[in-house]
């Protein structure tokens, strides 16, 4: 029996393929979306009970904006809580913390953020603590 | 269609009518596109609405002269190829018309003959400037999206590559014995190593004095440090250290891009860690100084050999650890680091005491 089901939305199938196994193991179900566009439509019908979308997909923006219409958006008003990790490999570029930058224009940032590449156990403890609240 | 592919346009600037038909005709002739204006005044507006690819304008008309529409062709547009024509040709006139960006000379009168060699010759240069100029424009396009394009290319699968790792290692894809799990740790490490080099390496090419100063604001440097030490704190703990941040109440404004001085002091903080040993201690502190403020760190750890201070901001320089152990990291930090903060118009100082530790100290500007 699945205890959640969780939308991975990233551009690099063999990165999903590579993180699916570790959400199994956690006895989460696990479906996924390519890209923000088909990440939005898979939100809606399937409705997931959190998110782990990659902010390197094909510019910060996009996956900053996915994230904010997720919790702001008309269209998404139904799953508006639905838990948000982030996924990033921008990290090291600060050498600290990746702060989300957006809030200057307004944004909402996730609910927590997670380094590529990911450690399962943390992944799990992430997801696990999100999903408890 | 590029310019380089369309039908050559020429224009013929001259006030006498029968000379810019006969040069029209053996134009076209040419298959090419044929423009006439009969003053200067006239041909600067048809340069302007045609952009043509190549002028014959004569020097001497009434109104506006041909050197003052050499003037202005070279204005709007330096690759476009102006060849003049006229009856009064002079050295001297022919020196000027070359100085004021003329391509060619052509004293009238001439033969069609003559004007056909001429004008392939015109355009032939013109077609060399185009291709040129697009090839440096692709260039330098290139290089703009050579560090996007780098990170994600080389980046990312990197990163899908560690992530398999991690799940195979983590016994999520079957059972790995022990042998496979310690070489399959060896290749994991490896890869990490790969991959911050090439972070490290990323962030020094794209260290761009003026791309840092284009993001300065006034900041606190008290809550940048705040926010690092946070981070870090986990760490130093893993590590069996202490790490302080001495409560401070005075000047701590910058003028600086919040992003690349939490990178450096995040590096200085790190080394610190690194370089420390079982037990020791790290203190972060300010000082306010006559025209700068002065962030310290200041570690407990093995410090560094005398001879080695003046080396430690050179790229790929390492510090060998006393008993031997393998030294961390790329060996780049400490050049990124030094680069920021002379972006920054500070700059950046150790001191250092081999078995007692090392401070480094970075000096940034006061606002005022």
């Amino acid at each position: 029996m699945e205890k959640a089901k969780i939308l991975v939305i990233d551009d690099d199938p063999d990165f999903v393929d590579a993180i699916t196994p570790i959400l199994q193991s956690a006895q989460y179900g696990v479906i996924s979306a390519a890209n923000p566009a088909q990440g939005k439509e898979k939100i809606l019908a399937e409705k997931p009970d959190l998110i782990l979308l990659d902010i390197m997909m094909d510019s910060l923006f996009d996956g900053f904006s996915l994230c904010n219409d997720i919790k702001t958006a008309k269209e998404f008003k139904d799953v508006k809580d639905t838990p948000v990790i982030f996924i990033s490999a921008v990290k090291e570029m600060t050498g600290a913390r990746f702060q989300f930058q957006g809030e200057e224009q307004g944004l909402i940032g996730p609910d927590d953020y997670i380094d590529k590449p990911v450690k399962p156990e943390d992944l799990i403890a992430r997801v696990e603590k999100l999903l408890k609240k | 269609m590029t310019a380089l592919d369309k039908k050559n346009t020429i224009l013929v600037i001259d006030d006498e009518e029968s000379l810019r038909d006969s040069c029209s005709q053996i134009i076209v002739k040419e298959g090419y596109r044929a423009e006439t204006a009969g003053d200067g005044l006239a041909g600067f507006a048809k340069i302007q609405e045609l952009q043509p690819d190549l002028v014959l304008i004569d020097l001497k008309m009434p109104g506006q002269s041909g050197f003052e529409v050499l003037d202005r062709i070279k204005e709007f547009d330096p690759n476009i190829i102006s060849i003049v024509i006229t009856g009064y040709a002079t050295v001297e006139s022919a020196v000027e018309a070359m100085k004021k960006g003329a391509y060619d000379f052509l004293p009238k009168p001439f033969s069609p003959d003559q004007l056909r060699i001429i004008i392939k010759r015109g355009l032939e240069r013109r077609r060399l400037i185009l291709e040129t100029d697009s090839l440096r424009r692709e260039k330098k396009l290139m290089e703009e999206n050579f560090i996007t394009m780098v990170s994600h290319q080389l980046r990312s699968p990197l990163g899908t590559i560690a992530q398999y790792f991690e799940v195979i290692l983590g016994g999520m894809a079957g059972e790995v014995g022990p042998k496979q799990k310690e070489m399959l740790s060896k290749a994991r490490d490896r890869l990490e190593k790969l991959m911050e080099l090439i972070n490290d390496w990323l962030d020094l090419a794209r260290m761009n004095r003026g791309q840092i100063v284009d993001r300065f604001k006034p900041l606190s440097l008290k809550k940048i440090l705040e926010n690092i030490v946070e981070f870090m704190l986990p760490s130093a703990q893993a590590e069996n250290l202490s790490i302080e941040l001495v409560p401070y109440s005075g000047d701590d404004s910058a003028e600086g891009d919040d992003e690349t001085l939490t990178q450096v002091f995040s590096n200085l903080i790190s080394n610190a860690i690194k370089y420390n040993k079982p037990g020791g201690r790290i203190k972060v502190f300010l000082e306010e100084k006559e025209t700068s403020i002065a962030v310290n760190v200041e570690d407990t750890g093995i410090g560094i050999l005398e001879e080695h201070l003046p080396l430690i901001f050179d790229q790929f320089f390492r510090v060998k650890s006393v008993d031997g152990k393998k030294s961390k990291g790329t060996g780049l930090g400490l050049s990124i680091a030094k680069k920021i903060v002379e972006a920054h118009n500070g700059t950046i100082q150790v001191t250092s005491e081999v078995g007692k530790g090392s401070t480094f100290t970075v000096f940034l500007p006061k606002m005022r």
